[in-house]
């Protein structure tokens, strides 16, 4: 059985590599794939931690991570369309409407 | 064991799985490595041209997509994903009965509450 | 779940219900008088239930909710909180030519997901509660898709949320795999955290983030200024109440069970939250022009005073937290209120300047701003200075000084911009520009503004001369917190 440093370690790296990801990509539709990926990593953890407790309130929780990742990439979808639609920006350095 | 303290381990049942994938690769990057050893390398204006099938490409390759697409693709992750609770209900529903039936119709509702909306908006319409 | 635990999960279970119903009455009646009534009627039944559900407490409904007296109290503030943004909603909708249905919708789900929060006692109901808020407010923010400040914001909103999601969501992972628990309760007892190891100080830590991200407290504010001005009045309004509140309620109890402050790394980092969060968010209120963005470093500054309560502990801190929250949500509601009613259709009442001299032609809606801007700044006889002082002195019973100077220091500065505000509102008008009316030509609150704004403000004055019932309705409260 693979003990659950890997899973810890292999779930930290990719959560790492969204962070950076979401930190200097400016396009949007790429930072909401880095977002993704963090809350991916997240599912993986949580899955090994419930494995090696042997408790499966784990699992349902990444039933629920599941669910609203999708939600929250529909609803990032739909505002990017509805913005582009009124000016055609995908990148965060073109979204300077509001400034202080 | 306790799982959370950290032990000297190797995943040897996993080797081949590394065997595999050092191979597929090498096979992968091989072939384009070799091929760029040997071919030719002369550009011309047809050669460098999208490839649609011999004829000349109709028109850029890149254009927006309908943002009708867009929507369909919406809704289609939106209802998709809700599948997901279906599962761990299949597995557990001998153990909880009539319990669980409820449970899962009243989810299904909500969900055909939510279709009923998008077909009433003619988020399904095509024209 | 038996009928006991049904009785006790109604006032949950009636906003839920009802914004499915609603969903399917809009597909076919899309009258907006129906909706509005709709929402209200079944805000209000669910607060009524909040009284049949208080027969049958302390009780654990399932391990994800935990309905006790403090739960009921913040569920009903939140209740409260929905139905005046739904009253300043109908209104601010009422005017505008766009699909309204679903934004009542989005509201009940909104406060839902917020008492929720406050009712949670899991990491599970953490979770789905703080996404059914966040996912209605991410629509409801760019609600006005034609406008380019409204989708931006939205956007911006969302991106930032889910990534301090997913922290909150590893944080929790580590949590979960230090203690094996997710369970609050199960947390609290028989000393299940005795010390700080590494994978629990990690997990607390990005806990932090992304609960710091929805308080919007320095360093994770940066989002604030921007969304309360992109979103519409009546949304920035339930941000800046609603959606924090019910993290603090949630915060408290999650603390006051694990007993977190034992902690001098939790407690340090707490405490320099709150000490950034009342300099910074005072300070950068001082340079602005936009009313919205004002009030949204205001509620930064806002939130490290409530922070400073967390950092004394103890009941009589719990009480200040309490009576802070609901001064706090009558007197931002009361305030967004004055620029939801006063905005028009081409674009909220945010600037400034638009304001000058508006005392002289509309003394009452002048007066009721006034009022809320006192009661922000904590100023005697409104609620804003019997919170603040319960602060201090929760603060100073713990000897808390270094917080509590910079508290006086935030307050001080803060009293600066709320006072620029009412010079300006008492400023000399323009000459020859047709007088106060400039900024919004004719707009008056109407009725329902009128009524609304003026309960807020009897509310306002209430709590701060004759405090004492609320406050003993606290003490019941936050005295059974911990078991």
């Amino acid at each position: 059985m693979v003990p659950l440093e890997w899973y810890i370690g292999l779930s930290t790296v990719l959560f790492v590599i969204g962070v950076v990801g979401f930190l200097i990509r400016r396009n949007i539709l790429i930072m909401l794939m880095s977002i993704e990926l963090m809350l991916n990593s997240v599912n993986i953890s949580l899955v090994a931690f419930s494995h090696y407790l042997q408790d499966l309130r784990g699992q349902v929780l990444v039933f629920f991570i599941i669910t609203v990742a999708a939600a929250e990439a529909a609803i990032g979808l739909a505002i990017l369309i509805s913005l582009f639609r009124n000016k055609e920006a995908v990148h965060t350095d073109e979204m300077t409407e509001m400034k202080g | 064991m306790n799982p959370m303290t950290p032990g000297s381990y190797m995943p040897t049942e996993y080797f081949p799985v590394l065997i595999t994938m050092v191979i597929a690769s090498a096979v992968g990057f091989g072939a384009l490595f070799v091929g760029n050893l040997f071919r030719l390398k002369r550009a011309y204006r047809e050669k460098l041209m999208a490839y649609e099938s011999g004829n000349p490409p109709l028109e850029e390759p890149r254009y927006r997509f309908n943002v009708k697409f867009y929507i369909i693709a919406m809704l289609f992750v939106v209802f998709d994903v809700e599948a997901v609770f279906l599962y761990p209900w299949a597995i557990v529903y001998d153990k909880i009965g009539l319990y669980a039936l409820i449970e899962m119709l009243l989810f299904i509702v909500v969900l055909v509450v939510g279709y009923v909306y998008a077909w009433k908006k003619e988020a399904f319409v095509w024209d | 779940m038996n009928s006991a635990d049904f009785i006790a999960l109604l006032p949950l279970i009636v906003p839920a219900l009802a914004s499915v119903v609603l969903l399917l009455l809009i597909t076919f009646s899309r009258s907006h008088a129906v909706s509005v009534l709709f929402t209200l009627g079944s805000l209000l039944l669910s607060f009524l239930l909040l009284f049949v559900a208080g027969g049958g407490t302390p009780r654990r409904v399932t391990p994800l909710f935990i309905m006790d007296a403090y739960s009921l109290f913040f569920i009903g503030l939140l209740f409260i909180a929905g139905i005046v943004v739904a009253v300043m909603s109908s209104r601010y909708l009422g005017e505008r030519s766009m699909e309204r249905g679903e934004y009542y919708v989005l509201l009940l789900l909104a406060t839902l997901g917020a008492s929720v929060l406050a009712a949670g006692s899991h990491f599970a109901s953490f979770f789905a509660g703080l996404e059914i808020l966040s996912v209605s407010l991410y629509t409801l923010i760019a609600y006005r898709r034609n406008d380019d400040r409204g989708n931006e914001a939205g956007l911006k909103y969302l991106i930032l949320a889910a990534a301090s999601s997913s922290f909150l969501l590893f944080g929790m992972a580590l949590v979960y795999a230090q203690t094996g628990s997710m369970d609050f309760f199960q947390l609290a007892e028989g000393g299940r955290v005795p010390d700080l190891t590494v994978v629990l100080s990690a997990g607390l830590l990005l806990i932090t983030v992304g609960v710091g991200f929805k308080l919007a407290v320095v360093p994770f504010h940066l989002w604030t200024p921007d969304v309360y001005e992109g979103a519409p009045a009546p949304v920035a309004a339930f941000i800046a109440t609603s959606s924090k509140g019910a993290i603090f309620a949630l915060l408290m109890r999650y603390f006051s069970l694990m007993d977190l402050q034992r902690f001098p790394a939790v407690w340090y980092g707490i405490a320099g939250i709150a000490v950034a969060s009342m300099l910074i968010g005072n300070l950068l209120a001082l340079r602005q022009n936009n009313l919205k963005r004002i009030l949204a470093y205001s509620s930064i500054a806002h939130m490290g005073y409530l922070l400073v309560a967390v950092l004394a502990g103890g009941t009589v801190a719990k009480t200040a937290v309490g009576y802070y929250l609901a001064a706090y949500f009558a007197t931002m509601l009361g305030a967004f209120g004055v620029i939801a009613f006063l905005s028009g259709e081409e674009g909220d009442a945010e600037n400034l300047e638009a304001y000058r001299g508006m005392a002289w032609s509309r003394p009452w809606t002048a007066g009721v701003f006034v009022a809320m801007l006192l009661s922000l700044a904590g100023i005697p006889l409104t609620a804003g200075f019997i919170g603040k002082f319960y602060v201090v002195a929760a603060g100073a019973g713990a000897a808390l000084w270094i917080p509590l100077i910079v508290l006086v220091a935030g307050s001080t500065i803060g009293l600066y911009y709320y006072l620029r505000i009412v010079a300006v509102l008492y400023g000399r008008v323009p000459e020859g520009e047709g007088g106060a009316v400039t900024g919004f030509p004719g707009r008056v609150l109407g009725m329902t503004g009128g009524i609304l704004l003026t309960v807020l403000t009897f509310a306002l004055l209430w709590l701060g001369v004759y405090p004492a019932p609320l406050i003993r309705i606290l003490q019941a409260t936050v005295a059974r917190l911990v078991p």
